[in-house]
């Protein structure tokens, strides 16, 4: 039987609220899938758009950029700016084809590593019907 | 009505008094359907300016290259340059005085409204030539342009070779100018992103089609880069100046450098090039489209720049270039904005 299909999701973590939060789901022993590959930042709002089409050239299923809530950012304000860049990133990826699934921005503080679980979850199944990111993937 | 006499009075007057530098204008080229930018210099030289809707190119880009020769010489000469800019060009140097790349003593804007025209798309009326070369235009009465080729003479609408950009414009007159001619009278096209539609009708994958296919086109000339008012960085991330790679660098330092994007000219690495392109533009491009006029594989580069003018248009009520003092649209944000796509 053929092996069913694993995203493999990059997840742009801001280091005060969001990787806070997935660490706490990991120390609290939560369940989720295995298929992000977090990296911590500093900020959202310090996501270039680059980051987000460089993981996709290098071949990730799924994006997910996540920051504290707003009025929460350890930078004041850095998750509004965040907020607006992403939502072009958003419009600009859905108009040149690739699916607008791949890519998710999430709100996460510290203290929901729940929500986190939740949202790799849902990621996770809405990937998978999808396949694999050929798209923007280098071929080599 | 733009009368060019006018013009070139006030032109000769400003170059006399020693007021400006040097004039940026449009002047005859070999090439009939296409004014060349030209710098005149001396009074005397006036007669060489021309002003209708064949001055298509944006002229704004000689500001940059202006600023980085100042720059170099030990006693610039500080008096500001005169230039010749429609709505568009205009717009363009308002995101440069927002970003503060110049400031407003640099140049001395002479502005030409459009009118109720615009300017010309040399692609559209070489569709209507079928090939064949022109040797001579005529304007009759800003209605028809008369085009003559060595066989024959046709008359066209004007209105049916304007640039897609003219038929969509909402400010045909430059918004910000030291003198001006022409009239200030908005514009509203019923619709304004009419070019955009056809793409945003298709399905997912038909939208990734089209631009796979015109982009994998992409020879990355850097044309479009070379050309754009709003390209002026010193260093631009498809080619890095301080990161470059020479013969002596060694392995290690090579395996140290980021490339975020390859410079071969593959489907992939031309995305990333050419998204990249279109997010550094969002909140200032205005819509000149020299980018899909100097594309020498016809891609359609307008459509990317303007997809992200319309999102900032509809989301953030963002409109680039209409004001030198309002704060650029990825520095800036509103409690207001819309957060419904994330979780």
């Amino acid at each position: 039987m053929a092996e069913e299909f694993e995203p493999k999701i990059i997840a742009f973590l801001c280091k005060w609220c969001s990787s806070a939060g997935s660490d706490l789901a990991g120390v609290s022993r939560m369940k989720y899938p295995p298929n992000v590959v977090p990296i911590t930042v500093m900020c959202s709002g310090s996501v270039s758009p680059l980051y987000i089409f460089n993981a996709f050239q290098k071949g990730a299923d799924g994006v997910l950029v996540s920051g504290c809530h707003p009025g929460d950012c350890h930078y004041i304000k850095g998750n509004f700016y965040a907020r607006r860049r992403i939502a072009l990133v958003k419009e600009l990826i859905e108009y040149i084809g690739l699916e607008p699934q791949r890519f998710k921005m999430s709100w996460v503080s510290a203290a929901e590593g729940k929500k986190y679980t939740k949202i790799i979850q849902d990621f996770v199944q809405e990937l998978k019907p999808l396949g694999p990111q050929k798209k923007l993937r280098r071929e080599k | 009505m733009v009368n060019l006499e006018e013009i070139k009075k006030e032109a000769k007057n400003i170059l006399e008094e020693g007021k400006v530098k040097y004039i940026i204008g449009y002047a005859k080229s070999s090439n009939a359907l296409m004014a060349a930018p030209t710098f005149v210099k001396k009074p005397e030289d006036i007669d060489k300016l021309i002003w209708d809707p064949t001055c298509f190119q944006n002229l704004v880009k000689f500001l940059l290259d202006e600023k980085r020769k100042k720059a170099r010489e030990k006693e610039p000469d500080i008096r500001p340059v005169g230039i010749f800019v429609k709505g568009c060009d205009s717009r363009a140097i308002n995101v440069l005085l927002q970003e503060k790349f110049i400031t407003r003593e640099d140049v001395y804007i002479i502005g030409l409204s459009c009118e109720d025209l615009g300017v010309l798309d040399e692609k559209k009326i070489f569709k209507k030539l079928k090939g064949e070369e022109p040797e001579k235009i005529e304007f009759d009465q800003r209605k028809n342009i008369v085009i003559s080729t060595k066989e024959k003479t046709i008359k066209i609408p004007l209105k049916e070779i304007l640039a897609e950009r003219c038929l969509e414009c909402t400010s045909s007159f430059p918004v910000i100018s030291d003198v001006f001619w022409g009239d200030r009278n908005n514009r509203s096209p019923k619709e304004p992103f009419k070019s955009l539609e056809q793409i945003e009708s298709l399905s997912q994958e038909k939208k990734w089609d089209f631009w796979q296919q015109q982009l994998s086109k992409c020879i990355r000339c850097y044309a479009c880069r070379s050309v754009c008012p709003m390209c002026y960085c010193d260093e631009c991330v498809v080619d890095s100046i301080n990161l470059a790679i020479t013969a002596d660098t060694t392995a290690e330092e090579k395996s140290q450098k980021i490339k975020w994007i390859e410079k071969s000219p593959e489907s992939s690495e031309n995305f990333g090039y050419h998204l990249v392109r279109a997010m550094h533009l969002a909140g200032r491009c205005i819509d000149c489209s020299e980018c899909e006029r100097v594309c020498p594989v016809d891609i359609p580069l307008r459509l990317l720049n303007k997809k992200l003018e319309k999102v900032a248009k509809e989301l953030f009520d963002y409109k680039a270039g209409l004001d030198p003092e309002q704060p650029s649209l990825v520095s800036s944000f509103k409690d207001e904005d819309p957060e419904d796509f994330i979780r």
